[in-house]
């Protein structure tokens, strides 16, 4: 790595600190729009509980003026203590690791899928325009992009779960699950279900988790794969009809490479901010198909978090999205430098 | 240039191809491999003798003629399918809520509820009659010991508990009076706000909170000591002034009431049980020992992930004989449509159905749990709740300031804060409400309505208590006589929210909307739904002219009821604004009232009052319904458990027993 790249990817680095303020004022600020009690509704959640609801604001200083709050907030956050989350009984920090994995194992295997299928759909749709395979994977994104993911989702668990009882929803099954409990030799390296099994070289529970895998994976890559394709088809249409493209063709190359080597190179450009968007909404939660296929995500967790005014949740969540996505971008910055020797980082 | 090099997308290309080849190979593979057995086909050969005899004039010729005839049936092969029990030695329950905590001292919800009961256990415990169906087993008025093997009532003010010797913690330590002292103690040390401390506060020491209004300590710990003391090998508890020993008794047969190992709590961080630290250990932020647990009852904790799942597992040194399982697993399933599946594939055992969906099951499962049915589904139905939801509650001093007072004035644009002070407008909506219609449409008919908060199951119920009726004529009497007719000249315009989501809620005020704005064009009537929140924030603000809301039982007492509905300084009339002295005094005398005779007596004149008052209208008490697979035995219900007992379950084919 040069010295140039390597004070770049330390500035960016730098970017996400005041991108960290900036993002936990303003989402206190909106909080604050809420008042005291609703935001206490958070700790009256059944009728019991209904009694003591001025107690509940003083204990937890809902009705302090908007820079206490914050104060008391960001010195427990520079202490490392992001608080409580009120929705699923534990601190904030431990929840986003706690629901990360079943995410990331989704996001390992939808967003490649995705990905490939996306740029070999778009490719072929582009370099055979208005033929048959353009015809379909039209149709395929008018299809996957207006169709409700909830809709897909439960249709899928009907025929496959319902009708033939394959592909069943949760993350594994129950018996392996308590398995893994009572087998002392099973070391939990990652919380990835797939991988551990692996690790551990247990190939039934790689099956089993693979099994639990197909129906969400599957709905993921339908309903995303259709964006992805369209912006590759335009974006190839674009870069066949440039001029190096003709020039390469002039100079008698074999058309295979000018498609592969020169045309789809240029294409992938804007596919790759894309994709990069795509990988860091899918590891930011994919609440319809983790609610339908049981699938308890980060993004599960977020939307209670959210529907409930847990504003600890609320802020912790936001802050890993802002670093997830100040280092997605960073990544597609650094890919584009690779692709497009043209773009130099400054 | 370098011609011929495959690029990188070319490459990824052909490892998509191997991935979807991969991916359809398996497909095919478990699609041929579990699909279900198809029927065989068989062949048949038939032989048939045919014999036609045709009669001609002078002769009788028989003919004999013999055909082979080849056909291909299909013998169905369900019955020679063996039924298999899935998972047979853990119980999997799909439910909707996840609970709050594992802390005893902390948990108010019955998700949470459902957890602690199985792990810890009480004094003594509602009682099981084996001799009644599964559906009416669970008492709500008889106890049985269970870590006490006896209890004495010594005078008006004291009563004591034997503790039962030899039974062990699932962390090792076995049970000592010191456990229960600590206990006991602990709920009341920590108080939680909105926290289930105060019923033990209430029985003992005649307060509702260790804390005044503004959050400074009122109770020294003196008075708490005093109130639990161990005294050779039994545990006294010695109330402030008399109270009702039922009502105790229920209080310590529930899940706060649930003994943990002293030791053990304090290693975890809990109340080291010291007076010096009672201040430092009240009301904390969070469930000191919310995530482990150490009982003595029948099952241990495994695995928690909130949210998701919880894990049991049987506790092997159980001082009765240990559980029929070996594990149970609670798995939070929010989606219906999954937790359908997953009860029809037999990945779950037991499932929570809402009212809504139970017509999607219907034809499917099977009423009855002694019956056999072909599906493997059973359920029961018109299983009595103790729940009072909802109800119609009139807010006598709205806040001027509510947004929902539309122009403030009796205008015909709006309403006035005193609106609901004129009984006969009040009058006016309860004859308005079709209260049959009501049942039918939210509940699917699987409701009955009570007259009073004394519902169904309760001490002293009168099923003849004075009720109001579905009668437009007397409603339009009413409003034509309220504001000294001004209302129906002018006419009103009011708006009833509900949270949204709510089915009831939403369904009792279209009713109230239809049945009102009927009665006069003037009367104006605004349906809107807002999120819990701001729900709750406009309920307690006083800002709401009519709100729905419902009541579960902290114990099956008629008190529990009567107090939040009707007294000044019950929940629901403190934000109605509704204060009447001679009820508040009658509510307080049948508190500490033992004689059952005399208390029947006072909740008579209370329910004569509660009509006479129309501040609230009862609209509902929903039936349950239970849906299980058939190789569930031993459940029971008890309208008073936060959930499942687990200790009486074990799975078995209904064939085989």
């Amino acid at each position: 790595m040069s010295m140039d790249l390597r004070s770049y990817i330390i500035r960016r680095l730098l970017l996400i600190i005041p991108v960290l303020i900036g993002v936990s004022i303003l989402i206190f600020s909106v909080l604050q729009l809420f008042s005291p009690v609703e935001r206490a509704a958070l700790f009256v959640r059944t009728e019991r509980e209904m009694q003591d609801i001025e107690g509940i604001i003083k204990k937890y200083g809902l009705d302090q003026p908007l820079h206490v709050q914050y104060f008391v907030w960001i010195s427990e956050v520079l202490k490392g203590n992001l608080g409580w989350s009120k929705v699923i009984s534990m601190p904030v920090l431990d929840a986003i690791f706690f629901f990360l994995p079943a995410t990331l194992e989704l996001t390992i295997y939808a967003a490649p899928l995705t990905i490939l299928v996306g740029i070999w759909l778009g490719k072929a749709a582009a370099v055979h325009r208005d033929k048959t395979i353009d015809h379909i994977t039209r149709t395929m994104a008018i299809v996957g992009w207006s169709m409700p993911t909830f809709w897909l989702a439960i249709l899928l668990l009907a025929i496959f779960y319902g009708n033939f009882a394959i592909f069943p929803p949760e993350r594994l099954s129950t018996e392996y699950e308590i398995a893994i409990l009572s087998s002392e030799s099973f070391i939990r390296y990652t919380r990835i279900n797939t991988i551990d099994a692996l690790l551990n070289g247990r190939l039934d529970i790689f099956i089993d988790a693979i099994n639990h895998l197909v129906l969400p994976v599957m709905t993921l890559v339908i309903v995303q794969v259709a964006l992805l394709m369209r912006v590759m088809r335009s974006s190839m249409l674009e870069s066949l009809g440039q001029w190096y493209v003709i020039a390469a063709r002039a100079k008698g190359l074999d058309e295979r490479v000018v498609i592969n080597k020169h045309a789809t190179r240029n294409a992938l450009i804007p596919v790759i901010t894309l994709s990069g968007l795509l990988v860091a909404s899918m590891v930011n939660g994919v609440v319809i198909t983790e609610t339908v296929f049981n699938y308890k995500g980060i993004g599960w967790w977020f939307v209670r978090a959210a529907t409930q005014l847990d504003i600890p949740a609320v802020l912790g969540f936001s802050l890993f999205t802002a670093v997830l996505f100040v280092i997605t971008n960073l990544i597609v910055d650094l890919l584009y430098a690779y692709i497009d020797p043209r773009i130099r980082l400054r | 240039m370098r011609v011929g090099k495959n690029s990188g997308v070319s490459k990824a290309v052909l490892a998509l191809a191997v991935v979807v080849v991969l991916l359809a190979g398996a497909l095919t593979a478990v699609l041929i491999t579990t699909t279900a057995p198809q029927p065989t086909p068989t062949t048949v050969i038939q032989t048939i003798t045919q014999v036609t005899t045709e009669v001609l004039p002078g002769t009788t010729i028989v003919k004999t003629e013999t055909m082979v005839i080849e056909t291909t049936e299909i013998i169905a092969t369900t019955e020679v399918i063996e039924r298999v029990v899935k998972n047979p030695d853990t119980l999997i329950i799909a439910t909707i809520g996840a609970p709050e905590t594992l802390d005893p001292a902390w948990a108010y919800d019955t998700a949470s509820g459902e957890i602690i009961e199985n792990v810890y256990e009480t004094l003594i415990d509602f009682k099981i009659d084996p001799n009644l169906p599964p559906e009416r087993r669970g008492l709500t008025d008889q106890f049985e010991p269970e870590l006490a093997t006896e209890w004495e009532i010594v005078d008006e003010t004291t009563i004591r508990f034997k503790i039962r010797e030899g039974v062990r913690f699932h962390c090792g330590g076995t049970l000592t009076p010191e456990d229960v002292e600590y206990s006991l103690e602990r709920l009341m040390v920590m108080d939680r706000d909105g926290g289930p401390a105060w019923m033990l506060l209430e029985a003992l020491l005649g307060v509702d909170s260790t804390r005044d209004a503004e959050g400074n300590i009122i109770v020294p710990f003196e008075r708490i000591d005093r109130a639990v003391e161990v005294e050779d090998g039994w545990v006294v508890l010695r109330m402030e002034e008399p109270y009702s020993y039922t009502i105790l008794l229920q209080v310590l047969s529930q899940m706060w009431a649930g003994i943990i190992d002293k030791e053990w709590a304090i290693e975890q961080g809990a109340w080291p049980g010291t007076a010096e630290t009672y201040e430092e250990y009240n009301n904390p932020e969070t469930p000191p020992l919310n995530d482990k647990m150490c009982g003595t009852g029948p099952f241990m904790l495994e695995k928690w992930e909130p949210g998701v799942q919880t894990i049991l597992v049987r506790f092997d040194d159980y001082w009765r004989e240990p559980a029929k399982l070996k594990r149970a697993v609670i798995k939070v399933v929010e989606e219906w449509t999954t937790r359908k599946f997953m009860l029809l594939s037999g990945d779950a055992d037991i499932v929570v159905v809402p009212r809504q969906f139970v017509p999607e099951l219907e034809g499917t499962a099977c009423e009855g749990l002694d019956k056999p049915c072909p599906t493997g589904i059973r359920y029961v139905k018109d299983l009595p709740t103790l729940v009072l939801s909802p109800a119609i509650f009139f807010t006598l001093d709205i806040d001027p300031n509510s947004p929902y007072l539309g122009s403030g004035q009796l205008d015909g644009e709006g309403i006035p804060p005193d609106f609901f002070k004129d009984k006969h407008v009040r009058l006016g909506f309860a004859y308005a409400f079709d209260y049959d219609t009501f049942i039918e449409d939210a509940f699917l008919g699987e409701a009955s309505r009570p007259c009073t908060p004394i519902i169904r199951g309760l001490a002293f119920f009168n099923p003849d208590a004075p009720c109001y009726t579905f009668d437009l004529e007397e409603a339009k009497r009413h409003f034509m006589l309220a504001f000294d007719g001004q209302l129906w000249e002018k006419g009103f315009k009011i708006t009833i929210l509900y949270n949204t989501g709510n089915v009831a809620r939403q369904t009792a005020a279209e009713i109230l909307k239809k049945n009102i704005e009927s009665l006069n064009p003037k009367f104006k009537v605004e349906v809107r739904n807002v999120d819990w929140p701001a729900y709750l924030k406009a309920m307690v603000g006083k800002q709401l002219p009519i709100f729905l809301i419902g009541w579960l039982a902290d114990y099956p007492d008629p008190h529990n009821f009567y107090r939040p509905f009707f007294h000044s300084r019950g929940t629901f009339a403190e934000w109605q604004g509704y204060s009447n002295p001679e009820v508040d005094q009658l509510i307080e005398q049948a508190l500490r009232e033992n004689d059952p005779a005399k208390r029947e007596q006072i909740y008579r004149q209370l329910d004569e009052l509660f009509f006479e008052e129309v501040i609230t209208i009862p609209l509902a008490q929903p039936l349950g319904r239970h849906y299980q697979r058939d190789w569930v035995q031993g459940w029971y219900y008890n309208p008073i458990n936060p959930g499942i007992d687990l200790y009486t379950i074990w799975k078995q084919l209904p064939e085989e027993m």
